[in-house]
């Protein structure tokens, strides 16, 4: 299990939902939000590539971010 | 190559007009602009360039302004006729419009699976009353300029139909009046000398596929009986191009041409590959990567391979071509020619899987043997294998509903690279497209992502080729560039409106 | 500058307040009163075919960006070069972003000029067809909505219903969603 947080200033909070829709075949969300934050905790299906699961997730995110022209 | 160091260079904003940069070399940048301008510059220059200091009175200042490259003297008309010349595409309509008429092949290639039957599948032969719609359809495109290009399948499994479609469009189209081309992509190895009499009278432009040398295409084009898929094609590649010259066409013009299908097996003989092509007449070779549509997983695990080795295979065999051509062989590549044509003519070849936006629906539709229309070829193929996302309706949906579907709404903007993250900021930009259909299956998206994207790829690394050669400025591969360049309309293969149907009249070749 | 772990870095670039680096990842403070976010988004999605990247806001008026490299990294040469890298692709971008800001209005009207120009007028046909009513509001195309979530891919119930027809289907988009494929320029 891994908790990200999302600044709210950097990341889009409709990327983190997609991302995780999209993602959701391949790890367990949980999610969260604090005021700064979107919190996801991420629990990958298959640990051996737990470490690609989760960075690649990240990646995701921030590619679907900057897709939507980031926060603006 | 060493790495330009920005922070040593400090850059000010201010004075250049709106433009990008690639480094190409150690000592060449490229930058170019938004209507498709480019230059190449030392680090010396480029560093004046980013600076703003530039001496008005030097040469450099001249060149840049010649390709307005200044913000001072920005000229906005001459910038918006070049983007107007380049994107004329924009209002046309579909043009392209692909017509399975059967999925049934006599051949089994090893990276061809979903869009394929065997040859008693007759259940996916098109219709004479579908075939009849789908003209329809493509007629009733908003482009004056038609293109039927028969697929499958093999398309003259299902010869009867082919011939409905073109004396019907042809029919038709004298009280429609359009520019209407028929292509066939085929085997070859059901055509006789009937079928290919008919081909020839309806001004059918013929293209045939060869893999590379006899032992390798025959290894990935099974062909039963004979087993000898190359042997077929060549002899008909042959008799096609004497048939041109028999009716008094330019053999130099006129004559059939082969695509390639790159998999892992083909990487180490771009020799062999050129010398076939240039030994069966071809004049041109279109060095296709291998794509993920149409084949199982099973065989991508064999067939594909990193982009990187493919981008090499394609330096060796495009050097190679231009030294045959230095000896006076006329031979170019596909690829490179469209690319070039964009980078030293400033105008679009409208090769559909790279212009900006892509050609997906408002440049190409195709039509399944069953009546379904998709947004392009790859969106049918992928339909074969359970996902109708760029399904778009049927032959019976009116125009309007299918070009306004917001299926090709979403690929469009999806392909507007002005909008995708990596491309805006890309010196290709002007000179690039992305493919939808790719992106969704490939990457989930029909955005895709660039950064790892393949087709990015391997569009980047060939204009990477592309302007190194045009950085060495080699006098005799310009002037080969130059040639690869030229466009000679085929005026042959437009179908004369009332003219061609009365020669189709006059012809009855046995369908099978 | 700041180096925590193993990887000491002397000659940190301009662009960078500070850098932190483990053994295979490096972090960089950035200065946001200097380097827009937008140049930030820009040097970032640079890497994201190398590295696994983050980008947090340690304190305010900072972003600290973490690249991860997927492959393994030999040297701390490697992650030296990540750095100078990052910070040059920064600088561009930062530079572009500037660049594009100055010349808005000169892209603008040549686009305009270029495409728009060339539609012409709307037609009575056009004129007939359009939807004067407020019912474009409610979305009806559901442009709202992502254009894959109403026609591409399948729940992961359909999709199991697919995958009992085509068994090789759903390997496949496993692999391709994952894929990190030694492919990039």
């Amino acid at each position: 299990m891994t908790e990200l947080r999302f600044p709210r200033e950097v990341y889009v909070g409709e990327a983190v939902d997609e991302a995780v829709k999209t993602w959701s075949r391949f790890a367990e969300f949980e999610l969260s939000e604090t005021d700064d934050h979107w919190v996801v905790t991420v629990t990958p299906k298959h640990e051996a590539a737990a470490r690609q699961i989760i960075g690649e997730f990240g990646n995701f995110v921030l590619g679907l971010t900057i897709d939507r022209g980031g926060v603006s | 190559m060493k790495l330009i160091n920005l922070a040593e260079i400090k850059p000010r904003p201010g004075t250049q007009a709106f433009f990008r940069w690639r480094q190409i070399g150690d000592n060449a940048v490229l930058i170019t602009n938004l209507e498709g301008n480019w230059l190449i510059l030392d680090t010396a220059e480029f560093t004046q360039f980013a600076r703003g200091e530039v001496e008005a009175d030097s040469e450099l200042h001249g060149r840049l302004l010649d390709k307005n490259f200044l913000r001072s003297n920005y000229d906005i008309q001459a910038a918006a006729e070049r983007v107007k010349a380049r994107k004329y595409f924009v209002h046309g309509g579909p043009l392209l419009h692909v017509m399975v008429v059967t999925l049934r092949c006599n051949e089994t290639c090893v990276y061809c699976h979903a869009s394929r039957a065997n040859m008693d599948a007759v259940e996916t032969d098109m219709s004479i009353e579908t075939a009849r719609k789908a003209v329809d359809l493509a007629l009733s495109s908003t482009n004056g300029f038609i293109t039927i290009e028969f697929q499958g399948g093999e398309p003259l499994v299902n010869f009867p139909v082919v011939k409905e479609i073109i004396e019907y469009a042809t029919e038709r189209n004298k009280e429609i009046q359009k520019r209407l081309e028929f292509t066939m992509v085929s085997n070859f190895a059901l055509l006789t000398e009937d079928k290919l009499q008919y081909l020839l009278a309806n001004k059918v432009q013929l293209c045939t596929s060869i893999d590379g040398p006899e032992e390798l295409h025959n290894a990935q084009r099974k062909l039963p009986q004979t087993h000898n898929a190359f042997q077929a094609a060549a002899k008909w590649i042959k008799r096609v191009n004497e048939a041109y010259v028999e009716i008094g066409l330019d053999p130099t013009l006129y004559h059939v041409e082969a695509l390639l299908t790159t998999t892992k097996a083909t990487l180490d003989k771009w020799k062999e590959v050129v010398d076939t092509y240039v030994g069966l007449g071809c004049k041109t070779i279109f060095l296709r990567p291998v794509d993920p549509f149409g084949f199982a997983e099973r065989a991508r695990l064999r067939l594909e391979y990193p982009r990187g080795k493919y981008l090499e295979f394609y330096r060796n065999a495009v050097n190679y071509m231009i030294e045959l051509n230095k000896q006076g062989v006329e031979i170019l590549e596909r690829y490179a020619a469209i690319f070039l044509t964009k980078i030293l003519r400033g105008e679009d070849p409208n090769f559909l899987d790279n212009r900006n936006p892509a050609g997906a629906g408002i440049g190409q539709l195709a039509y399944s043997y069953d009546g379904n229309v998709y947004s392009c070829d790859e969106g049918r193929m992928l339909a074969a294998t359970q996902d109708d996302a760029f399904l778009l309706g049927d032959v019976d949906t009116p125009y309007r509903k299918i070009v306004g579907h917001e299926t090709i709404r979403a690929m469009t903007i999806a392909t507007n690279l002005d909008q995708q993250p990596d491309c805006v900021n890309c010196a290709y930009n002007p000179y690039c497209g992305t493919n939808a259909a790719y992106n969704y299956k490939a990457q989930g998206s029909v955005f895709g992502r660039m950064r790892d994207n393949n087709v990015c790829a391997v569009h980047k690394g060939i204009q990477d080729f592309l302007f190194e050669k045009l950085a060495e400025n080699d006098p005799e591969v310009m002037e080969i560039f130059e040639r690869w360049t030229t466009i000679r309309p085929r005026e042959h293969f437009v179908q004369e409106p009332g003219a061609a149907a009365e020669l189709a009249e006059g012809e009855t070749p046995s369908a099978d | 500058m700041s180096t925590d772990n193993q990887t000491s870095f002397t000659d940190i670039p301009e662009a960078v307040v500070s850098v932190a680096a483990t053994d295979r990842s490096v972090s960089m403070v950035v200065d946001s009163e200097l380097y827009p976010l937008q140049a930030v988004y820009g040097a970032s999605y640079i890497f994201i075919d190398r590295c696994y990247v983050f980008i947090d806001r340690p304190e305010p008026g900072k972003y600290r960006v973490t690249l991860t490299a997927k492959e393994s990294v030999e040297e701390a040469e490697a992650l030296r070069q990540l750095v100078g890298e990052y910070a040059n692709e920064l600088l561009s971008c930062a530079w572009r972003h500037q660049v594009t800001q100055d010349n808005r209005v000169a892209i603008e009207t040549v686009t305009v000029q270029a495409i728009a120009g060339a539609m012409g007028e709307p037609s009575l046909d056009d004129l007939a067809d359009f939807d004067f009513t407020d019912e474009a509001l409610d979305d009806p195309l559901g442009i709202a909505q992502s254009w894959e979530d109403k026609h591409g891919r399948k729940s992961p119930a359909e999709k199991e219903q697919a995958k009992a027809k085509v068994p090789e289907g759903e390997a496949a988009e496993a692999t391709e969603a994952a894929s990190t494929e030694e492919a990039s320029a």
